[in-house]
This record gives structure tokens, C-alpha cells and sequence, in this order.
């Protein structure tokens, strides 16, 4: 009970900070400064300063509004498309499922970083790339589970007894199956969240991902590495957020499960 | 009158190694008002005929007619009109996360009728309570008299009933049995009895249909 508060409070300082960082940052996160430069953390600067002198503390907490709003908006794409379609695949199985499980297939084979590149190359970089690239799998996983979980939902006794009744597949689907899915999808996209801001960050570490100087938890590591021995706190704050982050949504993930089950 | 007649049914399923045999050349009639039994060890077809008759599942051969229509091909949601099925899986026959109330009025077309619903419920011994709860909240023995206030609520006249009693305690199935019995004379009804249990059936049942690998033995 108490861990379980405790991660969710967590989770709701996370999304909090995200949505007002703005009001909390104590500078502007783009704001460079030549006389500043790795400045250690001190009182005006928490978390010290950058190599152009922008105050890191500002910047994780921008990072989390770049990070989570693009890890949840991903997130939430692909589980509407893939809940739609594992759920139509189950429920109607035929021809329609196997084409479309075929194709589902296809994409899973995509490799998540040679997309990316090439979106990159296309649009011209920038966080689109990368969210298209890891939707692109993603959707997938989430259309496996709903279809899975349609198809055992659709053999126990009510949906027959709902079809019986004169209830339409649609309205099987909307009022029978897709509520007696949400649960488990709905923890599995939990779960998914943590993994998530990792592969977010990863690609903007490697470049592929959010552009300079937009603050992101992966390129600020990837900006400051460089010097990490003269700076070491531009790697270790945005570090620690990631590892905070990721580790509170698996916990909250976790905890979903449990009632679950 | 004769209400149902099935003629020669086969369903068949297809199985790795050699075909699964649910039902073969199985006929039979169902009189207004009677009680038809159908006994047989697991396996031997049983659900596999009641999920054909109801068209769930299309047989490969054979016909269905209803008051002399044929109604082979029709959808369920069409046949549900004059025949509902009770389960044995009491629980799982209702949705786990709706309302009695809400799963209960489904095999109902148009408005409700409060006074109607009233009545079941006060013939099978429910309290209305029971409504505004989710099916996991109730006892198996409660669950399956939903189940047949579903069924009834519909107008269905036949009910197809599957090992109905099998999964409640001895104390509870008698109590089932009596209601359907009670049910039976107050709403005409026409009953197809699934059990393997034969004492049961031949005490409840004007006759008896014995099935044995999906083929009726006489
Ligand atoms: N959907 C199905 N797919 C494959 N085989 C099935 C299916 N349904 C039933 N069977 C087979 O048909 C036979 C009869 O099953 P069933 O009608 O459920 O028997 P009963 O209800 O008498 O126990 C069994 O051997 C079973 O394995
Ligand atoms: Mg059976």
C-alpha cells in the first residue's frame, strides 16, 4: 500500500513537473551564457551549468516535458491503432486477420534504427523520425495482445449469449470485448513507458532523435559526454532522470499487473 | 405441434491426424411443451448439437426447421428470437464487468418491461437487488436463474439447456431443476435438457436422446 503510494505519487510529481516546467525552471533552458560555462551546482544553478552556460537544472525539467509528452503521445497512437486492429483480427479471424497479421509481422521485421535514419534523411530530422520509427513495432505488440486477448474473451459464454440476444458485432466489440481488454493493454502500456523514454532518449543520444538545442534527457548526455570528467553533472542529472523515470513507470506497471492478477 | 426438427445433422471438425467427429446424422424433434434429454458421456457431441441448432455453428449436413421453416444459414441474432441457450458456465454467461441489470435486459428488443422483468425474478426466487450487481458478486445457483431470466425475457418459447446443473453443488441443482420444472408449466416452454447425468434426465424429461461419439444410439 505504502510502495504503491509512493510510486504514484511519483509518477504525479513526473507528469506535474512536465506539465509546469515552465512556472518551476528557474532560468529559460535555451539561455546561453559565455561567462557561466560548467559552472558547478550551486544555489542559482542546482544542477550547475552546460558547456554554453544554460542552466542544467532548467533543462531536465523541460526534458521531462519533451520525453514524457513524446513517450505518451507514441504510446497513445499505437495503442488505439493496435487495440482497433488485434481486436477486429480476433474477433473475425478469417482472411482479413491472417492479411493483416501478415503485414503486422512485416513491420515487427523492420529495423527500429535504420527507419529512423531514413525518416531522418527524409524530414529532416528531428523527434518525428524517431516516433515513427518505434511506432512503427510498437503497434504491433499491442495488436498481438488485444488479439489474443479478443480471441479469449470472444469463446466465453456472455458473447455468446450476447449474439444470441440480437447484439450486432459491433456492439460486442464496444460494450462486451473492448472494456474486458483495456486492463490488461492498459498495464501493458504502462509497462511500455519506461522502455520507451530509454529508446526516445537512445535515439536522441545518437542524433537521430529530438534536435539541438531543444532540451531532451539523451541529447543533453549526448552533448555533455564529451566532458564528462570536467562536468560531470550534465551527464549525471539527465542520467538520474531517465533512470527515475523509467524505474517509476515499471514500478507502476508493476503494480497494475498485480491487480490483475 | 412439433416446434423444432433437425434432420440428419454432421458437424465435423477438422483435426490434425484424422477428423474430429462433433455430431453425425444426428435427427431429432422437439414437441410444444415437451422436454427432450440429451445424455452422453463428455465429448460425445452434446454442446456441438445445441450450438448447431442454435447457429452457432453451421453443420456441414443436414437441416433445421422451426415450426416447419427451415432456418439453417439464419444468423443467430435471428434465431435468438424463438430459442436461448443456459450454460453451464453460470459465471461466465454473464459479462464480468456489466451489471445483472444491463446483461440480463439484453435479449430484450425495444423498451423493457419493468413489470415483466419483476415477475421472472419473483418466480425464480431473485431479488431485484441482485440487479445493480456484477455477476462475480452472485452465487453459481443465482447466476444460472439470470441466466434463464435472460433467456425468458426475450420471449424465447425453447430453451437449449448445456450440462445446466454440473457445476453447482447437489443442494443448489435440485433447487435449479424444481424452478425449471416451475418455469416450464408457467411459460409453455419447449426444452432441450443436455446433462450426463441419465438418472436426472430420465426423471425430468418426456424423452431421451443418448448420444455416443456423436451419433444417437437407440
Ligand atoms: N471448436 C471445436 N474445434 C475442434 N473440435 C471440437 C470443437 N468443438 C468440439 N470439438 C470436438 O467435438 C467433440 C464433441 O465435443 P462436445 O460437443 O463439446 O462434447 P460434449 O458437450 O458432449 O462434451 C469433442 O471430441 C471435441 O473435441
Ligand atoms: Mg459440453
Amino acid at each position: 500500500m505504502t510502495r504503491k503510494r509512493i510510486w504514484i505519487a511519483f509518477a504525479l510529481i513526473l507528469v506535474g513537473v512536465a506539465l509546469c516546467a515552465g512556472l518551476i525552471a528557474p532560468h529559460d533552458p535555451y539561455e546561453t551564457n559565455a561567462a557561466l560555462i560548467r559552472l558547478a551546482p550551486c544555489r542559482a544553478y542546482p544542477f550547475g551549468t552546460d558547456q554554453l552556460g544554460r542552466c542544467v537544472f532548467s533543462r531536465v525539467l523541460y526534458g521531462a516535458r519533451t520525453t514524457l509528452s513524446a513517450a505518451f503521445f507514441l504510446i497513445a497512437i499505437s495503442f488505439v491503432i493496435g487495440c482497433m486492429i488485434g481486436m477486429l483480427c480476433g474477433y473475425f479471424g478469417g482472411i482479413a486477420d491472417g492479411i493483416l497479421m501478415r503485414i503486422a509481422n512485416l513491420f515487427l521485421a523492420l529495423p527500429q534504427m535504420v527507419i529512423a535514419i531514413v525518416i531522418a534523411g527524409i524530414l529532416g530530422g528531428g523527434l518525428s523520425g524517431a516516433l515513427i520509427a518505434l511506432g512503427a513495432t510498437m503497434w504491433v505488440h499491442f495488436a498481438y495482445q488485444a488479439r489474443s486477448h479478443t480471441y479469449m474473451i470472444k469463446q466465453q459464454a456472455y458473447i455468446t449469449a450476447a449474439r444470441l440476444s440480437g447484439k450486432s458485432s459491433l456492439y460486442i466489440c464496444l460494450y462486451h470485448i473492448l472494456p474486458n481488454l483495456l486492463l490488461p493493454l492498459a498495464t501493458n502500456a504502462l509497462t511500455q513507458i519506461g522502455s520507451t523514454i530509454i529508446a526516445i532518449s537512445g535515439m536522441s543520444f545518437l542524433g537521430i532523435g529530438v534536435e539541438v538545442p531543444k532540451p531532451e534527457w539523451g541529447a543533453m548526455i549526448s552533448e555533455a559526454r564529451a566532458y564528462l570528467q570536467l562536468a560531470p553533472w550534465c551527464v549525471l542529472f539527465p542520467a538520474l532522470a531517465i533512470i527515475l523515470t523509467v524505474i517509476t513507470f515499471n514500478e507502476l506497471g508493476d503494480l497494475l499487473m498485480e491487480k490483475e492478477a | 405441434m412439433e416446434l423444432l426438427r433437425g434432420a440428419h445433422l454432421t458437424k465435423t471438425f477438422p483435426e490434425a491426424g484424422g477428423e474430429q467427429i462433433g455430431i453425425r446424422d444426428v435427427s431429432f424433434t422437439l414437441q410444444e411443451g415437451e422436454m427432450l434429454g440429451v445424455v452422453g458421456e463428455s465429448g460425445s457431441g452434446k454442446s456441438t448439437l445445441l450450438r448447431v441448432i442454435a447457429g452457432l455453428i453451421r453443420p456441414q449436413e443436414g437441416e433445421l426447421f422451426y415450426q416447419g421453416k427451415s432456418y439453417l444459414g439464419k444468423r443467430p441474432q435471428e434465431i435468438g428470437r424463438f430459442l436461448q441457450m443456459v450454460f453451464q458456465d453460470a459465471q461466465g454467461s454473464f459479462d464480468p464487468r456489466m451489471i445483472m441489470r444491463r446483461s440480463v435486459t439484453e435479449t430484450v428488443r425495444g423498451e423493457v418491461n419493468g413489470a415483466e422483468l419483476s415477475e421472472l425474478l419473483e418466480r425464480l426466487r431473485l431479488s431485484e437487488k441482485l440487479l445493480d450487481k456484477k455477476p462475480l458478486e452472485l452465487s453459481g445457483g443465482e447466476c444460472q436463474r439470470m441466466s434463464i431470466t435472460r433467456a425468458l425475457l426475450g420471449g424465447a418459447q425453447i430453451l437449449l439447456c448445456d450440462e445446466i446443473t454440473s457445476a453447482l453443488d447437489v443442494k443448489t441443482q435440485q433447487e435449479l431443476v424444481e424452478l425449471l420444472k416451475e418455469m416450464r408449466l408457467a411459460k409453455k416452454l419447449s426444452i432441450i435438457f443436455v446433462s450426463h447425468d441419465l438418472d436426472l434426465v430420465e426423471e425430468l424429461c418426456d424423452r431421451v436422446l443418448l448420444l455416443q461419439d456423436g451419433k444417437v444410439q437407440k
